[in-house]
């Protein structure tokens, strides 16, 4: 079942946003070989951690499909379908966090390992984000949902406190205490996924209580 | 036979006339889209962030003491960083708003519709109005909470309160703009994100050494960092900043006009204004300090008496830049207790305000210790932690006669030093804690002070804790009986200690800290 299914999945793939995400991403990467005199840690951080936003930012559109209303009621469900665009874009993707890596200088690479758990949880947190939107709502596009949640998502990150922070400096002693912290957003998120990727039986909206319509993400 | 008559059709289209009001509809889809933006999640969380943090600072932050004296011109532009959380809500939704339409399918409706694209445009643009007024009024009460406490010193500016505000339009507009040129919901998140790189890349890469014109092309500079500087010394260029902020939110907002297929002279005459104003304010705002305020940094920092105005109170003269001649009373509070705890000595002392302004609003530089007998610094900055420290230069200049004397006590003299100074705050031993560089009360270890810390060894880190435990009476009662023998170099700890009634220490400690 899953054969025939390739390529047209494949096809459906919402390119645009994929390509935008990953070029924007490849480049923020490649500026310290192209700037001068900009091989440190911090720096190199602060880029890949915007490399790592920008190819989250593009994977939110993954589930990005006009024809969802047409596919939910047919035997080779919507799951099947998401989990397919999972595997097709995820490992695309991880090439191009490969290449970002090599991109930054030597000099400039923080803990590569760490870094890539942060990035693999942006992600994460993204596809949750627009999988949760995708079962929530009637929405063909939740990629839209995620990408306005995600970066308020990063702001409270970024603004937490430092002993709950997970945006920590290289080098700080919060570094390790951070990155399990990275774990559990990852876990997290890997659930919330899981449990989004199954289509409801029954919608329900959200609905903000004050009797003045939807709440609108 | 019958004939049937058909009544004439009502008219349903006529040409405009001059009753009609093109702009109501505007302002009513403004008004409609402002509360829509009001019930955006991004919106709701980041309005509710900003606020709880501007409310934490205004409640919160009172317990530091440093709020208590505010300096207006650093105030003011302290209120510009926060608000850009609400600008980044307003940047995604009025940009996920406008592409509403088109994720619907709604546009080709528009087409019957009265109201131009055009005018559609300008409405989202103006729907971000509210927030931007609501960011103005906190804004604005931030400041007002500020200069309404007594201890506030200095002149705010209009230009540096306004930044905030404008930031959030401008952010609406490029909002509005990007929907108008990239129809898809990826651009303004990815858009912020370069943004934010190009920021990191200016602020890390060149880890602020980036030149002026370009670090200033960023709409909110909040250069902080350094001690507050008169109001004559900033160079801050915040009013063609502010003329820059407006020129290129009406030039980006033309271009969105232009783009949603109005092309008209009036147009192109806003269009062109803005980008004079632009250009303008863009070129007031490069140029990096001028020679005379190079010149008028140099005279602050280098000769302050020139410019100060001074008061006698008492035995005591006291030197502040003319700004901050209302904080004389506070100063002398501290002068004043200290020299009583010192057996009411009438010593000749000179407080001079000093201010290290060369290098700019960002380097916190140290003051270095003045060498004529009797001269106390104090700095711009008072409230917290800086009111035991100035206790500290005073009582060390009561002991040693001058700064540069007292920079160099390596002695059983910092007994006497730290005990003057902490026991005249209210609670000495919050005061020590604060005032160690260490924040202990253990060990050796440097104590504050305006000018050059002064070194503390162990044992006389002790001797001072077990001091603040006795009545305060009685040690300045002691102090004021052996005097002479206390302030004298060549006093040793143990002799100290039996002046002074307490235990002394087993053995002469190392003194690592003040050889370091």
């Amino acid at each position: 079942m899953i054969g025939p299914l390739l390529r047209p999945t494949a096809r459906m793939l919402p390119r645009a946003a994929l390509t935008a995400g990953v070029a924007l991403g490849l480049l923020v990467a490649a500026l310290p070989r192209l700037l001068p005199d900009t091989e440190s840690q911090l720096f190199g951080l602060a880029l890949l951690r915007a490399t790592a936003l920008a190819f989250a930012l593009g994977l939110a559109f993954l589930l990005d499909d006009p024809a969802r209303p047409t596919t939910e009621t047919v035997p080779t469900g919507q799951p099947v379908r998401t989990w397919l665009r999972a595997a097709l874009a995820l490992p695309a993707a991880a090439l191009g966090w490969c290449a970002a890596l090599l991109l930054v200088p030597q000099a400039a690479r923080p803990p590569l390992g760490d870094v890539t758990a942060e990035a693999a949880a942006l992600t994460a947190t993204a596809l949750a984000l627009a999988a949760a939107a995708a079962r929530r709502t009637s929405e063909t596009q939740p990629g839209r949902i995620a990408v306005q949640a995600l970066p308020v998502l990063v702001v409270v990150g970024l603004l937490l406190p430092e002993r709950w922070g997970l945006f920590v400096a290289p080098g700080s002693p919060e570094w390790d205490a951070a990155h399990h912290r990275w774990a559990a957003v990852l876990l997290v998120a890997l659930v919330v996924w899981t449990a989004s990727v199954r289509e409801p039986i029954r919608r329900r909206t959200l609905r903000n209580g004050f009797g003045m319509g939807t709440l609108r993400p | 036979m019958s004939t049937t008559t058909m009544p004439p059709a009502p008219e349903v289209t006529r040409p405009p006339a001059d009753g009609d009001r093109p702009w109501a509809a505007v302002l009513a889809l403004a008004r409609f889209e402002a509360r829509e933006l009001l019930l955006n999640i991004p919106v709701l969380v980041l309005l509710v962030l900003y606020l709880g943090y501007t409310a934490y600072g205004l409640v919160a932050a009172e317990q530091d003491g440093m709020t208590d004296y505010p300096v207006l011109q650093n105030a003011d532009r302290a209120s510009q960083t926060a608000p850009q959380l609400v600008a980044l809500a307003v940047l995604l939704c009025v940009n996920h708003a406008v592409l509403r339409s088109r994720r619907h399918g709604t546009d080709r409706h528009f087409g019957v519709l009265p109201l131009q694209p055009w005018r559609r445009t300008l409405a989202h643009a103006l729907s971000a109005v509210p927030l931007a007024g609501l960011v103005a009024v906190v804004v604005g009460a931030e400041f007002a909470w500020a200069a309404s406490k007594p201890g506030a010193v200095g002149h705010g500016s209009l230009f540096e309160l306004v930044v905030a505000p404008l930031s959030v339009l401008l952010a609406g507009v490029v909002g509005v703009l990007l929907a108008r040129l990239i129809g898809s919901a990826f651009a303004a998140p990815l858009f912020v994100v370069g943004l934010y790189v190009l920021l990191a890349v200016f602020s890390i890469a060149t880890s602020g050494s980036d030149p002026h014109w370009l670090r200033w092309l960023s709409p909110v500079v909040p250069e902080s960092g350094g001690d507050p500087l008169p109001s004559g010394l900033l160079g801050r260029p915040a009013a063609w900043h502010a003329l820059y902020l407006v020129g290129l939110t009406v030039a980006l907002l033309c271009g969105a006009v232009t783009a949603s297929g109005r092309r008209t002279r009036t147009v192109a005459v806003v269009t062109a204004a803005a980008l004079a104003a632009t250009a303008a304010g863009i070129a007031g705002q490069s140029p990096g300090d001028s020679r005379d305020l190079a010149a008028a940094r140099e005279t602050a920092s280098a000769s302050p008496e020139t410019v100060e105005s001074c008061t006698v109170r008492g035995s005591v003269t006291y030197c502040a830049f003319p700004e901050w001649s209302g904080r004389t009373a506070d100063w002398a509070a501290v002068v004043e207790r200290v020299q009583h705890l010192a057996g009411d000595r009438r010593d000749r002392l000179t407080v001079r305000q000093r201010v290290e302004a060369r290098y700019g609003l960002t380097s916190d530089a140290a003051l270095t210790a003045l060498s004529g007998p009797g001269q106390v610094t104090v700095g711009t900055a008072w409230g917290g932690n800086r009111i035991p420290e100035f206790a500290v230069g005073v009582a060390s200049v009561l002991v040693a006669g001058d700064e540069q004397a007292a920079s160099a006590v390596c002695d059983a003299r910092a007994v006497t030093i730290t005990w003057l100074a902490l026991a005249a705050q209210a609670d000495p031993m919050s005061a020590f804690v604060h005032v160690r560089l260490d924040d202990r009360t253990e060990g050796s270890g440097l104590v504050l002070a305006p000018t050059d810390p002064l070194g503390m060894s162990a044992g006389e880190t002790a001797m001072v804790r077990a001091l603040l435990a006795k009545p305060r009476e009685v040690v300045s009662a002691a102090v004021r009986a052996h005097w002479a023998e206390l302030t004298s170099p060549k006093t040793s700890l143990a002799r100290v200690a039996q002046l002074l009634d307490v235990k002394a220490p087993e053995k002469e400690d190392s003194r690592d800290a003040c050889e370091a």
